[in-house]
């Protein structure tokens, strides 16, 4: 696409860093011993993401990091070394093997799990002998897999000898940590997203739902969302790049369908659409300097002159050789009108002729191909004056050997002067003719301005709609069973068995390849069959009706008052008025030249349709309810036959949002608008999100530890082999004991 | 990537500290990485085998998923993710409007049953 002088006009587009994993300044810090005092308990929320862990007498956990880890052989020491968490940034080669304990949002690797956990126990200033005199305070999720738990209890209590183990749902911490008492908890985490609601500080667990969907699922979509937006795009998108690109652009949509509607408006986008480059080193072009530029140049000129001076000779050799046979058939015309019948049959059996219409019919073919040539370049003639060629029509023997050569070539130099001459003559009456037609269209202008403008227009018509129909015919020869396809193979057939059947007229055709009266292509005419079936690609053909359709628009500008740049053709392909350039470049002019754009991304409706599908999943193709639709049935199943009153009425007041996919913006506002959409007017509502949706969880851990509850929930080695993983002292913030 | 100003060495060295807390004695289970579709068996037959000890309705990870909608869904365009008004009917793709068909019409071979794959509907061969 060209740029046009009013694309000029549109400012630069702020265009963003496409932003990877932050730079390591300090590895994982060590909680000093002094600090550690045995008997703490030790808050872990061991999520999918992330591990938090920190002892519950701080305020905040002593260490965050990623819950990956990697195994890396240092070829030169022939050493195994185990990287974890933040660490694993230190060095690519290390990050490229790194592997999570979990797949989805289970644990499958128990072994990553307690490397992880010496890690954590280390960093967080365990110095305890032989065991971990902490109790431990685990996070899980709502309605957590049994045998989940168990894996957690095994090793907690057995390769680290702790004495007790608390477990407890991450999301209800976190609200606890809000000082949350009734409402409805949404916890969009990085696996799932729970709603439970919250009654007096107890969550509800027969009512809880969990949508399979969460940050990582998320950052999955918009990942297939790049990769098919940008199938060619030059560098690898790395995964840490989705997440921030999740992070800092996506956002959930007030209303979707009204948002949807006007995206992809030019004004819209302006504020909308978002552009991302990807590093990239760029290739500094050679400069060349004037000289070599003009050298270059001068060569090609060269070179061109050359080659055009070759084609011309050619075309002048053709052009002699076809007036010879022209001449020489000329006079067996001639002949044949003074011959008997059967003697005209001899003679043009003779010359290989079928009949006399055959005969003619080549004659007029002839004419018409020389009355071309001529009008080709030829070459000038440079020399002004007639050259005289006096041996020529001398009879040879009057002549000696060197004569006779040099008749030869005089001859031959006639016949060239001589075409030579009749090209010219063709030539300026083709000229003439052009100023004629050129003059009669300016008188028609003139008179009649309305009939001349109506006359063109037809004309533009007619070549556009012939644009169209071959654009459609290509795209129906695409497939083998439609018409058009159907027709080209017919064509192609009866092409065929023209061959044999007319074979007799060895001149033009012969049917074997090596056939030696095979003179097929000897005539350029011989070629023409084949533009009856590959007539769509035809560039020759095309780039004619180009130069037409130019013309009759510039012409049409001129001195149409009502044609305005807007109704040229190219206007039609404006890619303002184009929804997948929009959609694919945004709201400006795309130079595909250009590096730096050929880098970027452009993200506009990714960027609400992403978090769109915790509340339609099925655009992700998840066969669940969102989450609006579950917090209704929620709500209206414990309002059935008591109205909005009571706790439903109580629950309304705090739908509080945590989890890492909290950090969408306007989430909140979306949840306010939908609850208020199945909510009887005048229903009280309050929607609010964690202070802080990733940390609040562990702190909701610590703050939790130091109430008796905490104290009664906790179950030992004893209790544990005793009761078996299903077993659980029920806390306000856990999960179901199933025993 | 470079850019890490922290001592590669330095960091092997701090981790490889033995833990003084840790009980090296334990016996160690034999079958520690599993699959996760076998994850999911497993903690349905331990279900299934506890059942007459656990309670009647008690809540487990199946039972708490959340069920498919009763709304109608919304289509939208499996291209650009606008209204989705229309649906090829040589590949099943829903598209937005004209110009949009032009791709979905010509799309490149598999190329449409990834899009599929997005919302699930792509054929999946067994």
């Amino acid at each position: 696409m060209t740029s046009t002088p009013r694309d000029d006009q549109l400012s630069k587009r702020k265009v963003y860093d496409l932003r990877d994993h932050e730079d390591l300044f300090s590895s994982e810090p060590f909680t000093s011993p002094k600090l550690y005092k045995s008997g703490v308990p030790i808050g872990i929320d061991f999520g999918t993401s992330h591990v938090r862990i920190g002892l519950t007498n701080q305020k905040d956990p002593s260490n965050v990091f990623p819950t990956t880890l990697s195994r890396w052989r240092d070829r030169k020491l022939n050493k195994g070394f185990t990287f974890i968490g933040n660490d694993v940034n230190l060095d690519q080669s290390v990050r490229t093997q790194a592997r999570s304990p979990y797949d989805g949002a289970f644990i499958t690797n128990w072994d990553y799990v307690e490397q992880i956990l010496d890690y954590s126990f280390k960093h967080a200033g365990v110095s305890s002998q032989g065991f971990v005199d902490n109790p431990v305070i685990l996070t899980e999720k709502a309605g957590a897999q049994v045998l989940q738990r168990k894996g957690f209890y095994e090793l907690l209590y057995e390769s680290y000898g702790v004495k007790k183990v608390a477990f407890g749902i991450d999301d209800l911490f976190s609200y606890y940590q809000n000082n949350g008492k009734t409402g409805i908890v949404i916890g969009s985490g990085n696996e799932s997203t729970h709603i439970i609601p919250v009654i007096d500080g107890k969550g509800l667990l027969a009512e809880t739902k969990r949508i399979n969907w969460g940050g990582r699922q998320s950052s999955n979509f918009l990942s297939s969302l790049i990769a098919l937006k940008y199938p060619y795009f030059p560098t690898k998108i790395s995964s840490n790049q989705i997440d921030n690109l999740v992070k800092d652009f996506c956002y959930v949509s007030r209303n979707y369908e009204n948002e949807l509607s006007k995206a992809l408006s030019l004004d819209t986008l302006e504020t909308f659409d978002i552009t991302v480059e990807a590093p990239f080193t760029e290739i500094e072009k050679q400069q060349k300097s004037e000289e070599e530029l003009a050298r270059q140049a001068e060569k090609r000129k060269e070179s061109g002159r050359r080659l055009q001076e070759q084609a011309q000779q050619k075309r002048l050799e053709k052009l002699i050789q076809k007036e010879q046979e022209f001449e020489y058939f000329s006079t067996v015309k001639e002949k044949l009108t003074f011959l008997s019948k059967k003697n005209q049959q001899a003679l043009l059996k003779e010359e290989n002729f079928d009949d006399e219409a055959d005969f003619n019919k080549y004659l007029g073919n002839l004419e018409k191909s020389l009355k071309r040539a001529r009008n080709q370049d030829v070459g000038e003639d440079e020399t002004a004056e007639e050259p005289s060629f006096p041996l020529a029509d001398i009879p040879d023997d009057e002549l000696d050997e060197a004569q006779i050569k040099e008749k030869r070539r005089q001859k031959l130099m006639r016949a060239n002067y001589e075409a030579r001459q009749r090209a010219k003559r063709e030539k300026e009456e083709e000229k003439l003719r052009l100023e004629k037609e050129a003059q009669e269209d300016l008188e028609w202008r003139q008179s009649d301005l309305q009939g001349w403008i109506h006359d063109r227009r037809e004309k533009l018509k007619a070549i556009v709609r012939k644009r169209k129909d071959r654009a459609k015919l290509k795209e129906q020869l695409n497939d083998r069973k439609s018409h058009a396809a159907q027709l080209r193979m017919k064509s192609i057939a009866s092409l065929a068995s023209d061959d044999t059947s007319k074979s007799s007229n060895k001149r033009k055709r012969a049917t074997i390849d090596n056939d030696p009266n095979d003179t097929f292509g000897t005539n350029d005419e011989d070629w023409l069959i084949y533009k009856d079936i590959t007539s769509i690609d035809d560039e020759e053909l095309l780039e004619e009706e180009e130069t037409q359709l130019i013309k009759l628009e510039k012409e049409l500008l001129e001195f149409d008052p009502n044609f305005t740049e807007e109704d040229t053709y190219e206007a039609s392909y404006d890619w303002r008025k184009s929804t997948l350039h929009l959609f694919l470049r945004g709201p400006r002019p795309f130079n595909s030249e250009d590096s730096h754009e050929q880098h970027q991304i452009h993200l506009n409706i990714e960027r609400i349709r992403v978090p769109e599908v915790l509340f339609q999943p099925s655009i992700a193709g998840l066969d669940q309810a969102g989450i609006s639709e579950v917090s209704e049935s929620i709500l209206l199943d414990r309002s059935q036959g008591k109205g909005f009153s009571g706790d439903s009425y109580n629950v309304l007041q705090d739908i509080f949002l945590t989890g890492g996919q909290a950090h969408f913006k306007t989430f909140e506002e979306r949840l306010h608008d939908d609850f208020r959409s199945f909510l009887p007017v005048g229903a009280p509502l309050k929607v609010r999100s964690a202070v802080d949706p990733i940390l609040d969880p562990w702190r909701g851990i610590a703050k939790w530890s130091s109430m008796s509850e905490a104290e009664n929930s906790y179950l030992t080695k004893q209790e544990y082999d005793e009761m078996g993983p299903d077993y659980i002292k029920e806390h306000n913030l856990g999960n179901a004991s199933l025993i | 990537m470079a850019g890490s100003s922290v001592d590669i060495n330095k960091v092997i060295e701090e981790n490889s500290v033995i833990p003084s807390f840790k009980n090296f004695n334990r016996k160690q289970p034999n079958r520690r990485v599993k699959p996760l579709k076998q994850i999911t068996v497993d903690e349905q037959k331990f279900l299934k085998t506890k059942e007459d000890k656990h309670k009647p309705n008690s809540i487990n990870y199946f039972n708490i998923s959340s069920p498919p909608s009763i709304k109608p869904t919304k289509k939208y365009c499996d291209i650009t993710g606008l209204k989705g008004n229309y649906q090829s009917p040589s590949n099943g793709l829903r598209y937005h409007n004209n110009e949009v068909y032009t791709i979905v019409k010509n799309i490149a071979q598999g190329v449409d049953q990834q899009y599929l794959e997005l919302r699930n509907a792509n054929v999946v061969l067994k």
